[in-house]
C-alpha cells in the first residue's frame, strides 16, 4: 500500500486486545473457500456467457444458427456481418463522434475537476462549506430533469444538433470534484509546506507539487468518465436530430432497424465493434482506478 | 440546504476543512480566496451554465404550458394540481422505487458478498480473471446491454428461459408481464452495475490495513467474526458511499426499460426518468415534464438527507 | 392566456437564461435565396439516404441554380422521428419540406405547421396527370380533413405474409384471401407447433399489429375527426377479444412478440404474421424467398389499412413554389420508375403510381402476388381517417402498452380497452 495513506486505522483496531489462540477449524476454512470458489465462479459465468452469445452472433453466417439450442460454436465463422453493419448505418461517422464526445469531454472534466477538487481540498476560503454542499446537492439533480433548459440553452447557444451540445454540458462534474477532492486531500501536508518554504504559488503548487502526484487519480476520473459518456444514451437522444451528428449508442438502436428489420448477426456485429475500444481501455487501466480509491478513500 | 455532519466535529463532513490545517489557514485567507475562484471558475461556470440555470429553468417552466413549438402560456399552479390527479404517477414512481430498491440491494448486498469472496486466496490470475468478468458489462452502452438482453430473454427462443428449462422452470414471459418486466429490469440494470460498485469495494478492502486483519487471524478469530468486527466496520465509509451514489444511480434508470420493454407492460417497468422524458419528448408536454421532474428531485434530496442522518449511528470513520 | 401573461413568461424564461450570462439571441438564420430548399428525412438506413441523395442530385439537374440541403433526422420508429423533427423546429431550424407519412399528417396539421395542397392540385395541369394515377385511397389516407397534406410517392398496406414451405409441408392450401376470421384461427392452429407459432400478432406497431384487424369489423382507434378515441367501441373489443383468444390457445406468441419477427419468419418460427411491403428488403436481401402475400382474414367487413407518405410543405418555408415544384418531382413517373429495384434488393415499399406498381409487378419482385400491394387500395375501401392524433408517439405508445396488459393476462379484454380509453382522452383531443 501507499505510504501516503493517512494513518489512524491501528489505534482503533475492534478486539485486538484479546490474547491469541491456536487457529482451530482448518478444514472449516477449505470448505468455505472451495464454496467461496463455488459461488465466483458461477458469478463470473453468468456475467459473462452474454458476450459469448454476442461475439458468436457477430461472426455466425446466418441468423438461423442464433436460433439453434443449445448454442455451440457458428459452423463456419464470417466476417461478413461487420462488413454489414457499414452498409446500414454510418457506423464509422457514430464512431468518430463518439471518440470525438467522450474525449473531450473526459479533458474538460479532468480540467474543472481537478482544479474545484484542489480548491476545496487544500484552499481556506470563506464559503467552502455551503459551496460543497451545493456541489453534493447538484449530484441530486438529474440530468433527465434538466434536460429541456439544457436544450434551450444549446439552442440560444446555436448548439444543439452539433457535438458541443453533448460536449458541453457534462462540463461540470459534482463526482468528478467529489473524486479529487478525496484524492488532494490524502496527500501529505509536509508536501505542501515543502513546497511553500521554497516560495511556490497556488498555480505552480497545483501544476507542479499536486498534479504530478495525481496519475492514478486522474486516471480513474478519466475512465470512468470516458465510459459513461461513450454509452450515454439519453443526452443524443434530445440534442441530436440529424443521423450524421449520432453517437454510437443511438447508432446501434438505429442498427436494429425501422420495425426491428435488422439482422440479428448485424447487430451483434456492431455491438461488437462498439464495446471492443472501451474493453481495451478498461482492462487496462481498472488497476489504477482501485489504487487510486484504495489510497485516497471514499469519505463523503 | 445543508447536510447534517457526519462527524460532529471539524467543520461538518461537508466542508472537507482537516482539523490539523485550520490554524495554519486562517493567516492565508485573503490570499486563499483570490486563488480559490481562480481554481473554482472552470467548475463554476460549468454549474451556473449547465445546472443552476437548467434547474431555475426547470422550476420556471413548471408554471407554464408549452409544447416546444407554439409559445409557452403561463398557467399558475396547474402543472402541480395535475401531479394529484395523474394515476400513472403513482404507478410509475411505484415501479421506479421497487426497482430501485432491489437494483441498490443487489449491488450493495451482493456486491459487497462478492468482492469478499474476490479476498480468498487463489492463484493472480484467476482472481484477474474474475474481477475482469464481474466488469465485464460495465464499459457497455446500456442501450447495447438492452439490445443483447432483449434477444437471451425472449420468451421462446431466448438462452435463459432454456437454461433455466434446465432446472424446471416453466418458460417465463419476462418482457411481457407486469410480474417479470420490472424484475428484468432490475436483472439487466444490476448485471450491468454491480461491477463498478465491486471495484469500489476492492479498493475499499485493499484501504484496510493488513496488519490489522492479519492481528485478528492471530488473535483467532474465524471468518465470520473478522468480517463483522473487523472489516465491515472499517469498511462502513465505502458501503455509505455506494449507498449515496446507487442510491441516486438507481433512481435514474433510463436506457433499459426504454429499449427492453418501453416501461410497460402498462407502468410495470417505467422509470421516473423514462416518464419525464415521454411527457417532454413524446407527449410534448413541458410544463408538465418539469413539475415531474420536480418531484425527483426533492425525493432525492430526502431520501439523501435520510442516508446522511442515518449513517451517523452505523458508519465508522478513522 | 393575455398577452402581458405571455410577455411575463417571456421575461421570466429568459431572466432564467440570463442567469447564466446568456443572451437570448436566437440561432441565425442563413438568408435564403429564392433557390434553396432544406428538406428534412427519416434516415431508417442507407436505403433512405440513397434515395434521398438521388432525389437531391435529379431535381437539382433538372432545375439548374437550386440547391437543395437534406437533413437526415434519426429514430427507430415514425413515433420517435416525428419527436426528432419537433424538437429540430423547436431548435429554431426551419425546413421547407420534411418527410412524412400518414402518422405524422394530424401532427404537421394541428401545429399549424402544414401547407395543404389542395389549392396547387387544383390550377397544376402537370399535378393532375399525376393524381390521375395514384389510387383515390392514397391521397385519403395522406389528408387531414379536407386538407391534402402532400401528393404520397410511396405507401404501404398491411396484408399478411405466409412462409409458403410451412403451408405445403403441412398439406394446406395457399390462402387465397377469401378467408374468414374462423378459417384463419383453424389454419393458424393447424400449422402449430411445440416449435412454431402458427400467426404473430405484431407488438411494436399499431398498425400490422392490431388496425387491420379492427378495420375488418368496421372499427378504428379514433372518432373519424380524430378527435376523441373510440378504444372501448364493440368492433375494437370483438378485435382484441380474437387476438386474446389466438394467444390463449398459444397459437400466437404473447407480447412482446415481434423483437426478431422478420429473423423468426425466415427461420420457421412463425408460419404467418401481417407487415406492409418494408420488409421485403431485408427478406429478400437474406436470400429468403419461401413466401407470399394475401389479405387480412374478412370480418363483418374488408378494408385495407395503409399508410402513405411524401413529402409535404411546411407553412414556414420561404420557397413554398420550389416546394411543390419538388414534391411534383418526387412522386412522378421518371422519380418512381427509377427505385423500382431488383429481385434482390428491391424498393422497401410500394410505389404510390398505378403504372409504376404495375412495372414492378413485370419486374418479377418476390413475392408472387406482389400485384396485392396496389390492387388491396384500388379494389377495397380503405380504413381512414389513419388513427394518428397529433400526439401521434405517445397515442402509439399507451395503445402498445395497454394491449400487452391484455394479451398478457394481466386485464381482462374489457377491463384494458376500458382503460385505454381512459389513457387515450387526454391524448386524442382537438382543442
Amino acid at each position: 500500500m501507499t505510504a501516503i495513506r493517512t494513518s489512524g486505522v491501528a489505534s482503533s483496531r475492534p478486539g485486538s486486545s484479546r490474547p491469541s489462540r491456536v487457529r482451530s477449524s482448518r478444514s472449516g476454512e477449505v470448505v468455505l473457500r472451495v464454496l467461496a470458489f463455488v459461488v465466483l465462479a458461477v458469478a463470473a459465468v453468468a456475467i459473462v456467457a452474454p458476450f459469448l452469445w454476442v461475439f458468436r452472433g457477430a461472426v455466425s453466417p446466418t441468423d438461423a444458427e442464433l436460433y439453434k439450442l443449445p448454442p455451440g460454436l457458428p459452423t463456419s465463422p464470417t466476417f461478413g456481418n461487420f462488413g454489414k453493419v457499414f452498409e446500414q448505418v454510418p457506423f464509422a461517422q457514430f464512431a468518430l463522434n463518439s471518440i470525438i464526445v467522450a474525449t473531450s469531454i473526459t479533458l474538460l472534466q479532468l480540467i474543472t475537476s481537478s482544479t474545484a477538487g484542489y480548491a476545496f481540498a487544500r484552499l481556506k476560503f470563506r464559503g467552502k462549506g455551503a459551496a460543497f454542499t451545493i456541489v453534493i446537492g447538484a449530484l441530486m439533480i438529474p440530468l433527465q430533469v434538466t434536460i429541456v433548459p439544457l436544450f434551450l440553452i444549446m439552442t440560444n447557444l446555436g448548439l444543439t444538433n452539433t457535438l458541443w451540445s453533448l460536449i458541453l454540458p457534462p462540463a461540470f462534474s459534482a463526482f468528478g470534484i467529489f473524486l479529487m477532492r478525496q484524492h488532494f486531500l490524502s496527500l501529505p501536508r509536509e508536501l505542501e509546506e515543502a513546497a511553500r518554504i521554497d516560495g511556490a504559488g497556488h498555480l505552480r503548487m497545483f501544476f507542479q507539487v499536486m498534479l504530478p502526484l495525481s496519475g492514478p487519480a486522474l486516471a480513474t476520473l478519466a475512465i470512468l468518465t470516458f465510459t459513461y459518456w461513450w454509452n450515454d444514451l439519453f443526452v443524443p437522444l434530445v440534442m441530436i436530430s440529424s443521423v450524421n451528428q449520432e453517437t454510437l449508442p443511438v447508432g446501434l438502436v438505429l442498427l436494429a432497424g425501422r420495425y426491428s428489420t435488422g439482422s440479428l448477426g448485424t447487430i451483434a456485429a456492431g455491438i461488437t465493434m462498439a464495446i471492443i475500444p472501451v474493453l481495451i481501455v478498461f482492462v487496462i487501466a481498472q488497476r489504477w482506478i482501485v489504487q487510486s480509491i484504495a489510497s485516497s478513500g471514499l469519505k463523503i | 440546504m445543508s447536510l447534517p455532519s457526519a462527524r460532529g466535529t471539524g467543520g461538518g463532513v461537508l466542508s472537507g476543512a482537516t482539523p490539523g490545517g485550520e490554524r495554519h489557514m486562517i493567516r492565508r485567507r485573503r490570499g486563499d480566496g483570490l486563488a480559490a475562484a481562480g481554481f473554482l471558475a472552470p467548475s463554476g461556470v460549468g454549474f451556473l451554465l449547465f445546472v443552476l440555470a437548467p434547474t431555475i429553468g426547470v422550476v420556471l417552466l413548471s408554471f407554464f404550458d408549452w409544447n416546444l413549438l407554439s409559445p409557452p402560456t403561463f398557467v399558475g399552479g396547474a402543472n402541480f394540481a395535475q401531479l394529484f390527479q395523474d394515476h400513472h404517477l403513482l404507478a410509475v414512481y411505484g415501479s421506479t422505487t421497487f426497482m430501485a430498491v432491489a437494483i441498490l440491494a443487489i449491488n450493495v448486498v451482493v456486491g459487497l458478498l462478492l468482492a469478499v469472496l474476490l479476498e480468498i486466496r487463489m492463484p493472480r490470475w484467476i482472481r484477474a480473471f474474475f474481477r475482469l468478468s464481474f466488469l465485464f458489462p460495465f464499459v457497455v452502452s446500456s442501450s447495447a446491454v438492452a439490445l443483447i438482453w432483449r434477444f437471451l430473454l425472449d420468451k421462446d427462443f431466448g438462452l435463459v428461459n432454456y437454461w433455466l428449462g434446465f432446472l424446471g422452470i416453466p418458460h417465463i414471459n419476462w418482457l411481457g408481464t407486469t410480474q417479470w418486466a420490472p424484475i428484468a429490469i432490475i436483472l439487466v440494470n444490476s448485471w450491468k452495475t454491480i461491477g463498478f460498485s465491486i471495484l469500489i469495494y476492492i479498493a475499499g478492502l485493499q484501504g484496510i490495513p493488513n496488519e490489522v486483519r492479519e492481528a485478528a487471524i492471530v488473535d483467532g478469530a474465524n471468518a465470520w467474526t473478522r468480517f463483522w468486527r473487523i472489516t465491515f466496520p472499517l469498511l462502513s465509509p465505502t458501503v455509505f458511499f455506494l449507498l449515496v451514489i446507487n442510491t441516486i444511480n438507481a433512481f435514474q434508470v433510463f436506457a433499459e426499460p426504454r429499449v427492453l420493454t418501453q416501461g410497460g407492460p402498462g407502468d410495470s417497468s417505467r422509470t421516473i426518468v423514462e416518464y419525464i422524458y415521454d411527457t417532454a419528448f413524446q407527449g410534448f408536454d413541458i410544463g408538465y415534464a418539469s413539475t415531474v421532474g420536480l418531484t425527483l428531485v426533492l425525493l432525492l434530496v430526502v431520501l439523501t438527507l435520510i442516508q446522511f442522518r442515518l449513517s451517523r449511528r452505523w458508519t465508522f470513520y478513522e | 392566456m393575455n398577452h402581458s401573461t405571455k410577455r411575463v413568461a417571456a421575461v421570466l424564461l429568459a431572466a432564467g437564461l440570463a442567469v447564466a450570462g446568456l443572451s437570448a439571441c436566437s440561432s441565425s438564420a442563413p438568408s435564403k435565396d429564392s433557390k434553396t430548399l432544406d428538406i428534412a428525412y427519416w434516415n431508417y438506413g442507407q436505403g433512405a439516404v440513397d434515395n434521398n441523395t438521388k432525389l437531391k442530385a435529379g431535381f437539382e439537374k433538372a432545375n439548374p441554380g437550386t440547391t437543395i440541403t437534406l437533413t437526415p433526422i434519426a429514430g427507430a420508429g415514425w413515433g420517435e422521428y416525428v419527436a426528432n423533427l419537433a424538437t429540430l423546429i423547436a431548435s429554431g431550424k426551419h425546413p421547407d419540406i420534411a418527410f412524412m407519412a400518414s402518422e405524422g399528417v394530424k401532427f404537421l396539421d394541428q401545429n399549424n405547421l402544414l401547407l395543404p395542397i389542395n389549392s396547387y392540385l387544383k390550377s397544376d395541369a402537370e399535378a393532375k396527370k399525376i393524381q390521375a394515377d395514384i389510387a383515390p385511397g392514397l391521397l385519403k389516407a395522406f389528408s387531414s380533413g379536407n386538407d391534402i397534406a402532400s401528393l404520397p410517392n410511396s405507401f404501404n398496406d398491411f396484408v399478411m405474409y405466409y412462409n409458403t414451405d410451412i403451408f405445403k409441408a403441412a398439406g394446406i392450401p395457399a390462402p387465397t384471401g377469401d378467408w374468414t376470421w374462423d378459417q384463419f384461427e383453424a389454419i393458424a392452429k393447424q400449422l402449430t407447433t411445440p416449435d412454431r407459432y402458427g400467426y404473430a400478432w405484431t407488438g411494436t406497431e399499431i398498425a400490422p399489429g392490431v388496425l387491420p384487424w379492427m378495420a375488418n369489423q368496421g372499427g378504428n382507434l379514433v372518432s373519424s375527426d380524430v378527435c376523441k378515441p373510440t378504444a372501448n367501441s364493440a368492433p375494437v373489443v370483438k378485435t382484441y377479444t380474437f387476438l386474446e383468444g389466438l394467444i390463449k390457445q398459444g397459437i400466437s406468441p404473447a407480447p412482446p412478440a415481434s423483437n426478431d419477427l422478420i429473423s423468426q419468419f425466415e427461420n420457421g418460427k412463425i408460419a404467418m404474421f401481417g407487415a406492409g411491403r418494408y420488409v421485403i428488403p431485408s427478406m429478400l436481401g437474406a436470400g429468403f424467398k419461401s413466401f407470399d402475400i394475401t389479405r387480412y382474414p374478412t370480418g363483418s367487413t374488408y378494408q385495407t389499412t395503409l399508410g402513405a407518405a411524401g413529402y409535404p410543405i411546411l407553412k414556414s418555408s420561404k420557397n413554398p413554389d420550389l416546394a411543390w415544384d419538388f414534391q411534383k418531382y418526387a412522386a412522378s413517373a421518371a422519380v418512381q420508375d427509377a427505385v423500382i429495384g431488383t429481385p434482390t434488393a428491391p424498393f422497401d415499399s410500394v410505389p404510390t403510381l398505378r403504372s409504376t406498381a404495375d412495372k414492378t409487378v413485370a419486374a418479377g419482385i418476390p413475392p408472387a402476388n406482389t400485384k396485392l400491394y396496389y390492387d388491396a387500395v384500388d379494389n377495397y375501401k380503405v380504413l381512414a381517417p389513419f388513427p394518428a392524433p397529433a400526439k401521434y408517439t405517445q397515442f402509439e405508445a399507451a395503445v402498445l402498452q395497454d394491449s400487452q396488459l391484455i394479451f398478457g393476462g394481466n386485464d381482462t379484454v374489457q377491463q384494458g380497452l376500458d382503460q385505454l380509453q381512459k389513457d387515450l382522452e387526454p391524448i386524442v383531443t382537438c382543442n
